[in-house]
């Protein structure tokens, strides 16, 4: 079946009123759990697969794509709103999100994310309709060496992200490598700084670190400030309450920029909507006319990762439909799901059960209109939440945190570990260090040394078969230009100076 | 000791002897039973748990309902500690898998092992097929090996910890053959097998649901198979030991665990919950889907197992490079 005649029997598929219903379920259920913190789309999926037993399989995995995808919509609402990444992939939007929402823009901020997501993820289905088989070629071409150069282009964003002190910013980075580094190492099977705590074996959880140092860090800190007595602003009437137009041309590189980044590393198995959405901000920043602006609560700042985690799903379903590899959690229960219904993703799923793999991209397109549709009426009212007074919520914030993290772990001992990084997120910013870096070193670190090692393994020992496999030499050479730029700039600015003070 | 107490003691003896032939035959479940997971909801473990929990749902199989609970932490720690707390407790019971008994095998900090807790039954056992990509040059097994002794140490396999099966293996038949080629470890399954496919790493050895597709779509080719006897999908391939390689298998398999000191006629009644489980068709469904071996053992020979096990996992472990603390 060739791609044209594919997406006319997809488009049957996915338009039977009982799929139409299935795709709006999913996504609205997607939604939902991507709002609130701690309850991932993982969870959500594996819950639900009891119960989806006895549906057919292109309507059960029309359902449960839109949940892994509506989640991606929903993550960003509490991350603008309260600080609060609803999901790991949403912690990017936190940094310029929530200090839009404070100048009074959550509206704005809501509205964009929503926008964005849908052109990213919209891109992102249309590339997984029209490339699926290359692409997964591509794929398959990247090895450990490209998974290294690729962190290490990402982790080179810090300089970025550093704001005014570089050392801080770098300070704060090898805070998030150490902490990252906790628990069990698979390549020696021993236990690494989990102070004879059984609980660290398997080392901390992202949501907790996260959580911790952004939310109830910004809390702690606003207390401090003394804004109890102050409300965040949130202007009166729709119109102020949406994306302007200007907004919207701000945004176009971000919206290119998120739906290509997140596109090209979810495909990547060994990646992920994390992953993607700092490397899209970072790539944002970095080509910015006003990249000082960027932590202040820019609008770009909220596009380009927003999109690029929605690009990511269609990504991270070629593997999946066109190989039968799982990238993450949630395309692995997608995988035992379609097993259970008779499916067997893989190379030869696209001839034997066409309507499946049809039908789902074809719903894809559906389910990113109905999430548009969905999503965008609700901006003004979660904006509405920012009106309550200080007093409640503040404790509102902590509430949702502590219910997240529990609700992920279900241990006590996590809401220690909570605790420790919001006074750690708040030391930070009484300090002047900024948080991302930690963030970013956190995500990043763990796959970065696993694809180090690895890199080592496959090559003896030798360091320059980085340098000798091309698509690797190129990230790395981006990621010493990255490193260099601020370099040039200081002795451009001394040059600069040196010529006026001659002359 | 008070004479008091001895009475009191002697009636309470006589009173459960007299009480304990009429409980063997009818303890039943009265509240809601929980079914322990070491994985987070979505992780293999959880998602076979729920699977688990269907079946006893659809057949109708358990008076009570079973509620599966995530025990998540330290790979198996914080599940074998949770059961641990509930010594005594009839309403509690863990699925278990070969990391309960690799994890106290390897770290300090997990003190509970499976033979502190009550094994109830093995469940499965899980055969595996070791597969290179396609168009290797390797026909057979011998092959493989052959090419890895003369290219010492160049081969790669691609892999999870290396205190999974998959190094164990690697680990039985290079000292079996003095063959020596690289364990690389991959977090994720799906890494595992990219990098095989694209060419990064030479072998692989797999669950047969995780290779079986790229098999069939010709991608992977199969050399041998790991277990008792071939399984229905892979007629023609010969097991491990028809291949020449014979050692002592070390097999992956799950199970039920009951806490420590699980009254013997709840024991009996999981014995017989889970028998009836085993004759379900819903349960044969589950074996076929998932390419897995079903074994039938009640608690006394899933102990004498798991001890043996132990023993032997004690010595590949050390062999392995890891580091064995009890």
């Amino acid at each position: 079946m060739d791609i044209a005649n594919g997406m006319l029997h997809g488009f049957y598929v996915a338009l039977q009123p009982m799929n139409l219903w299935w795709c709006f379920f999913g996504c609205f259920l997607g939604t939902v759990v991507g709002i609130l913190p701690g309850l991932g789309p993982a969870a959500t999926i594996s819950l639900l697969l009891p119960l989806t037993f006895k549906m057919d399989a292109a309507g059960g995995i029309i359902m449960m794509a839109g949940i892994y995808y509506g989640a991606k919509y929903g993550g960003s609402t509490t991350s603008i709103l309260l600080n609060i990444p609803g999901e790991s992939s949403s912690v990017a939007t936190c940094i310029d999100g929530y200090q839009m929402a404070k100048k009074g823009r959550a509206g704005a901020a809501l509205g964009i994310a929503a926008i964005a997501s849908f052109i990213a993820g919209t891109v992102g289905v249309v590339l997984l309709t029209l490339m699926a088989p290359p692409i997964a070629a591509f794929a398959l071409s990247f090895s450990s060496p490209e998974y290294f150069a690729l962190m290490v282009l990402g982790l080179a964003l810090v300089v970025l992200l550093a704001g005014t002190s570089l050392v801080k910013g770098l300070l704060a980075l090898l805070v998030g490598l150490w902490l990252t580094a906790i628990g069990v190492d698979i390549f020696s099977a021993q236990a690494r700084f989990i102070f004879g705590q059984p609980t660290l074996l398997g080392g901390i959880d992202f949501t907790i670190v996260a959580i911790g140092v952004f939310a109830m860090g910004e809390v702690l800190s606003s207390l401090d400030a003394g804004e109890e007595t102050k409300m965040l602003p949130v202007p009166k009437g729709l119109r102020n309450l949406l994306p302007t137009w200007q907004d919207m041309k701000d945004c176009r590189f971000a919206f290119l920029n998120g739906s290509i980044v997140g596109f090209i590393i979810g495909v990547l198995p060994g990646a992920g909507g994390t992953i993607a959405s700092f490397i899209s901000y970072g790539l944002e920043k970095a080509v910015s006319k006003h990249p000082e602006k960027f932590g202040t609560g820019v609008i770009e700042g909220v596009a380009a990762p927003e999109g690029a985690n929605n690009a990511d799903t269609g990504g991270a379903l070629i593997p999946l439909l066109t190989l039968g590899i799982p990238g993450g959690s949630s395309t692995a229960i997608l995988l035992s799901a379609l097993i259970i219904w008779g499916v067997h993703p893989g190379p030869l799923m696209m001839t034997e059960s066409p309507d499946v793999f049809w039908g789902l991209v074809a719903s894809m397109y559906i389910g990113n209109i109905m999430l548009l549709v969905l999503n965008l009426p609700m901006v003004p009212v979660f904006a509405q939440i920012l009106r309550m007074p200080v007093y409640v919520l503040f404790p509102f914030i902590f509430g949702i945190s502590i219910v997240g993290v529990y609700g992920t772990t279900g241990r006590m001992f996590d809401l220690g570990l909570l605790a420790g990084f919001g006074f750690l997120g708040y030391m930070m910013g009484k300090l002047k260090f900024p948080t991302a870096p930690l963030i970013l070193g956190f995500v990043l670190g763990d796959s970065m040394e696993r694809a180090l090692r690895q890199s080592m393994m496959m090559y003896g020992g030798d360091f320059t078969a980085m340098f000798h496999r091309p698509i690797s030499a190129v990230m790395l050479g981006l990621a010493g230009i990255v490193l260099v730029m601020p370099l040039i700039s200081y002795f451009n600015r001394l040059r600069v100076k040196a010529i006026t003070e001659g002359a | 000791m008070k004479r008091r107490d001895l009475i009191v003691g002697a009636v309470a003896l006589a009173a459960s002897a007299a009480v304990a032939p009429a409980f063997a035959q009818e303890w039943k479940p009265t509240q809601p039973l929980e079914l322990v997971v070491h994985g987070g909801p979505g992780s293999g473990n959880d998602v076979m748990a729920r699977q688990l929990t269907t079946i006893i749902e659809q057949e109708k199989l358990s008076p009570v309902r079973v509620q599966v609970s995530n025990r998540v932490g330290g790979g198996s720690t914080t599940a074998a500690a949770y059961m641990a707390s509930k010594k005594g407790d009839p309403n509690t019971i863990a699925v278990f898998t070969i990391v309960w008994v690799t994890d106290p095998l390897t770290q300090e900090a997990a003190t509970n092992g499976l033979n502190t807790l009550t094994p109830i039954t093995r469940l499965i056992e899980e055969p595996a097929l070791i597969v290179v990509k396609a168009d290797a040059p390797y026909k057979t097994l011998k092959d493989f090996v052959d090419a890895a002794k003369s290219k010492s140490g160049q081969l790669k396999q691609s892999g999870g910890s290396i205190t999974s099966r998959d190094n164990i293996l690697r680990q039985l038949i290079m000292k079996q053959t003095g063959a020596n080629w690289v364990f690389v470890p991959f977090p994720g399954g799906g890494e595992r097998i990219a990098a095989i496919l694209g060419g990064h790493t030479d072998i692989m050895i797999t669950d047969p649901s995780e290779a079986g597709e790229q098999v069939r779509a010709g991608k992977l080719k199969v050399l041998a198979q790991v277990g008792k006897e071939r399984l229905d999908t892979f007629k023609d391939i010969p097991t491990l030991k028809e291949a020449g390689f014979d050692f002592q298998d070390i097999p992956q398999t799950r199970g039920i665990v009951g806490p420590p000191g699980m009254p013997p006629e709840a024991v009996k009644y999981y014995e017989t919950f889970f028998e009836k489980l085993r004759q379900s068709a819903g349960w044969k469904k589950f074996l076929a889907d998932n390419q897995l071996l079903g074994v039938n053992e009640k608690s006394e020979a899933s102990k004498k197992f798991l001890i043996t096990y132990e023993d032997m996992l004690r010595v590949v472990l050390k062999d392995a490079g890891a580091k064995v603390v009890r």
